[in-house]
């Protein structure tokens, strides 16, 4: 009994699977009375997978927790992470480290390329880990869903990484459209100047798949990079940088920022799954196209109607394209480089990116008049700067955080659906959220859930 | 012997008589020299290869006395065609040594030289076929027009859609209120691509480093007129793809937008507008960018409302309207004009079912005998032509590339904090004075308007 009682370790009550039933990792965290907290004064065992680039920020940003083991594909683009946690475990193999640390792991922080982002995840959640992974939550429509409803089914704190989320400013302005400071709102602009960002020169590469095979770097795992997606030759073009711009792998500048600037209305507004969306795009040679996001587009969602609130009209614009100035903006009032822009039948509010950061109703007199509600909201320590540490609070007390799965999932989902439109450029898309369809156009439909590579599920 | 010293050509170039004195205008002398209809125009050509090939084909009907081309190896089809025109590289020393040959100009250069040669040509009483845009810059644009009323000459610029059924049509649909006030037009293009298959012209890049050696057959020099002298690189440049670059051309909207905004002009009576706004994808200092999209405002107009003119490029287009059925094409290039009680899509309402509903409006103006033909016309004493410089082209093209001004990579940051609003009489942008320079550009020495 004593030797039992040992086996139920403080390990295994944080994983939510708990004891006796360890072995059984499919074994859902309310069977068990849900996810095991901790004392507060505990920390959290804290793995990551992929642990370069933005993986390195949200690593550190959990650095008050113990980090015992970290993955990545790439040794040269993790040095600096696997340097900095020089205790912590080092694998290039998700699926190893999940095998070997599972003892000693509470919560993983998935922060990958898109393209691995689910089957990351998924392995993680299905043995009872918490969960913070990057947005947007996964490359494919159905994948998000399935993590989606993962998440729920194995009852894991989870949180996607759009910090924003976290912020003062988007629950100002939730709290100012549900006070009518600027009525019922019918149309939203969004914008980002990705692909381009603030250099005259794109990063995102547009082009055919390149013919040349160079070899692989020996700091590089290949075959783990491309993980479940089908097979071709290494090439510096996808990795470690500029994955984003292929279709393979990334989702593009909506993709990559649409988590961020359409997040606000997707909260103020409730807005829920789209009935419709439309894409234009530039054009470019079909050799081109197929591999690679555009240089820019333009995308149009269609909102039903929520409750009291009437059908929303939404358009992202990327590429550095920029919504019309609506009436209400000053003369020579800045459109940021990242923005939204609601339009309210009694005004407009703008914001920048992540989080309706500088949210304003304009124009600024108007702003000024307003007199603004209480706030109802509750609000998350050190805003969006904590909003990995709000995960590990959730993780320890079992109060979920600011953008769990259960938002963060709908909320990709509707910007995937965009980047779906983009690849069916100029032919507006019935989209059945419940059953994952477009429901008028065919060719659309292989996108939603496009097969794995050999070796691979979900 | 004097009298034997005027011929038919010498009063049909206006200055009989006078001839040496080259900005006499006609009106001193009594009107236009005109050709009777019976007699044939001569007619000269300055940029004979690519589309200025074309444009000497449909002018065949008339004599084709003397043929220019900075670049003899792009002209040589023209050049076979003509064998007993006069061949020259340098338009204006073509001027000189015809100048009593020569009735009328073809002018069909590279953008950035269509003002000096059509100048040059006004000057001398020559009636002036232009291709579109009229010019590079808005204040050329305006020059020409003006130049052209003065010398009382015949004018045609190069948009052959306006002469077309379809222009027509999309006047006569609206004036019959077809669809209502019109308050918001799309016109769209996939230029600088073409199709999703191939590039027209590059846009959306750097200058090459380096420098090859000038085939013997381009004047370089003469190429470049009145831009600033770079170095020559191969198929960079000439032909064709100069259409991209700053320097030279006038990118996608500069194109075609003189073609697609023509019968938006006739149909809504447009002139100047108050504002224009524009944004694109990355831009340098080179190269136009590889998509853009600009909106005009209009003011109201006798008692048409106020109207915004949305122009894309690039391949983008305006949302697909739902009044559009299932199955029909959303083409590449296209207009839509939004009107209180319907939609156009080109000259026709959508559905479908609206347009045979309403049949066809009442035809309200004259049809064209052809593009060229009208000039051809026009200069034999005939009405002005459809799109005659002073009349129509002139405005159209300052429009059309007040829109580039607000491309303008120098002016891309202030772009995102206003438009620029235009005072079209003063010819001046006042809200953003440093946008005004580049409604006009200083010449490479040696060169004049």
């Amino acid at each position: 009994m004593a030797e039992k009682r040992r086996t139920v370790s403080r390990r295994d009550l944080l994983r939510g699977t708990a004891g006796a039933v360890a072995a059984f990792t499919f074994v859902p965290g309310h069977v068990l009375g849900g996810v095991g907290s901790r004392p507060a004064g505990e920390k959290l065992n804290i793995a990551a997978i992929g642990s370069g680039g933005m993986g390195a920020s949200n690593i550190n940003a959990c650095s008050s927790e113990n980090i015992v083991a970290l993955c990545d594909v790439d040794d040269k683009n993790a040095a600096g992470t696997f340097n900095k946690f020089p205790n912590a475990k080092k694998y290039n193999d998700f699926r190893v480290m999940l095998d070997k640390e599972d003892k000693n792991i509470d919560a993983v922080i998935v922060a990958t390329p898109d393209h691995t982002h689910a089957v990351a995840a998924m392995a993680c959640m299905k043995r009872g880990k918490h969960v913070y992974c990057q947005k947007p939550l996964a490359h494919s429509i159905y994948e998000v869903r399935k993590l989606t409803e993962a998440a729920r089914q194995y009852k894991v704190q989870t949180q996607m990484g759009n910090q924003g989320h976290s912020s003062e400013e988007i629950r100002m302005l939730c709290e100012w459209i549900a006070d009518g400071a600027i009525g019922p709102v019918r149309e939203v602009y969004t914008w980002s100047d990705r692909p381009v960002g603030g250099d005259p020169w794109s990063d995102f590469p547009i082009m055919a798949r390149p013919k040349e095979t160079p070899p692989v770097p020996a700091t590089l795992d290949w075959d783990l990079w491309l993980g479940p997606v089908q097979y071709r030759p290494y090439h510096p073009i996808y990795c470690p940088m500029q994955w984003r711009g292929w279709w393979d792998f990334g989702t593009g500048a909506l993709g990559d920022m649409g988590c961020h600037i359409i997040d606000p209305a997707f909260w103020a507004l409730k807005l829920g799954a789209p009935t419709r969306v439309e894409a234009t795009t530039t054009h470019y040679q079909p050799e081109v196209a197929s591999e690679t996001y555009p240089r820019a587009s333009i995308v149009r969602y269609e909102f039903p109607s929520r409750g009291d609130m009437p059908a929303v009209k939404l358009t992202w614009f990327d590429g550095r394209l920029l919504p019309p100035r609506p009436k209400d903006l000053e003369p020579a009032r800045r459109l940021e480089g990242n923005g939204a822009i609601f339009l309210g039948d009694k005004g407009t509010i703008m914001h920048g990116s992540h989080g309706a950061g500088g949210v304003r109703i304009v124009p600024e007199e108007k702003m000024k008049a307003y007199k603004r509600p209480e706030k109802t909201l509750p609000r998350v320590r050190r805003g969006q700067a904590g909003h990995e540490q709000d995960w590990v609070r959730a993780c320890k007390d079992g109060r979920p955080a600011s953008s769990t799965f259960d938002y963060g999932g709908p909320l990709t989902e509707a910007v995937l659906l965009g980047v779906l439109a983009m690849r069916m450029k100029d032919t507006p898309l019935e989209w059945d959220p419940v059953n994952l369809k477009v429901t008028n156009v065919d060719e659309a439909q292989k996108h939603i859930n496009p097969p794995y590579r050999e070796g691979w599920t979900l | 012997m004097k009298e034997q010293k005027i011929t038919r050509r010498s009063l049909m170039s206006a200055a009989a008589g006078v001839a040496a004195f080259t900005v006499v205008p006609r009106h001193v002398l009594g009107g236009a020299g005109q050709t009777p209809p019976s007699e044939k125009l001569n007619i000269a050509g300055i940029g004979v290869g690519g589309r200025g090939a074309g444009d000497m084909q449909e002018l065949e009907s008339q004599n084709i006395v003397a043929l220019c081309d900075v670049d003899w190896a792009n002209a040589r089809g023209t050049f076979k065609r003509h064998p007993n025109a006069k061949k020259y590289k340098d338009f204006r020393e073509m001027l000189d040594k015809e100048d009593k040959n020569i009735d009328a100009v073809m002018v069909a250069t590279a953008d950035h030289c269509h003002a000096v040669a059509s100048m040059a040509a006004i000057k001398r009483g020559k009636h002036v076929y232009c291709e579109k845009p009229l010019t590079h810059s808005v204040y050329e644009a305006r020059m020409l027009a003006q130049a052209a009323r003065e010398h009382k000459v015949a004018t045609q610029m190069g948009n052959q859609g306006q002469a077309g059924e379809e222009t027509r049509l999309v006047c006569e649909m609206i004036w019959a209120g077809a669809i209502g006030q019109v308050r918001e037009v799309h016109v769209w293009t996939d230029r600088p691509l073409n199709g999703i298959n191939n590039v027209y012209w590059p846009q959306g890049v750097d200058r090459p480093k380096g420098e090859d050696p000038v085939p013997d057959t381009l004047d370089w020099d003469l190429w470049i007129g009145p831009a600033p002298m770079r170095p020559y690189v191969k198929g960079v440049y000439n032909p064709f793809v100069w259409r991209g670059w700053w320097d030279f051309g006038t990118g996608a909207l500069g194109d075609i937008g003189c073609h697609a905004i023509d019968p938006v002009f006739r149909a809504l009576k447009l002139g100047h507008p108050i504002s224009v706004e524009a944004c694109c994808t990355r831009v340098n200092d080179e190269t136009y960018p590889v998509a853009s999209r600009v909106t005009y405002e209009f003011p109201a107009r006798g008692d048409m409302a106020p109207v915004r003119l949305n122009w894309y490029d690039g391949g983008m287009k305006p949302p697909r309207p739902p009044e559009l059925e299932e199955g029909r094409k959303w083409d590449t290039n296209g207009h839509l004009y939004v009107g209180d009680k319907g939609m156009m899509l080109g000259n026709r309402l959508i559905p479908d079912a609206r347009q045979r509903e309403f049949g066809k409006p009442p035809q309200k103006l004259e049809r064209s005998p052809g593009h060229h033909q009208e000039w051809i016309n026009a200069c034999k004493g005939g009405k002005p032509a459809g799109s005659n410089f002073p009349d129509h082209a002139g405005l159209l093209a300052q429009v059309v590339l007040l829109g580039n001004v607000a491309l303008r990579p120098a002016l891309k940051e202030k772009m995102l904090s206003t438009k620029l609003l235009w005072d079209g009489e003063a010819m001046k942008i006042t809200n953003l004075p440093e946008a005004n320079q580049y409604l006009q550009r200083e010449y490479r020495k040696g060169w004049s308007l």
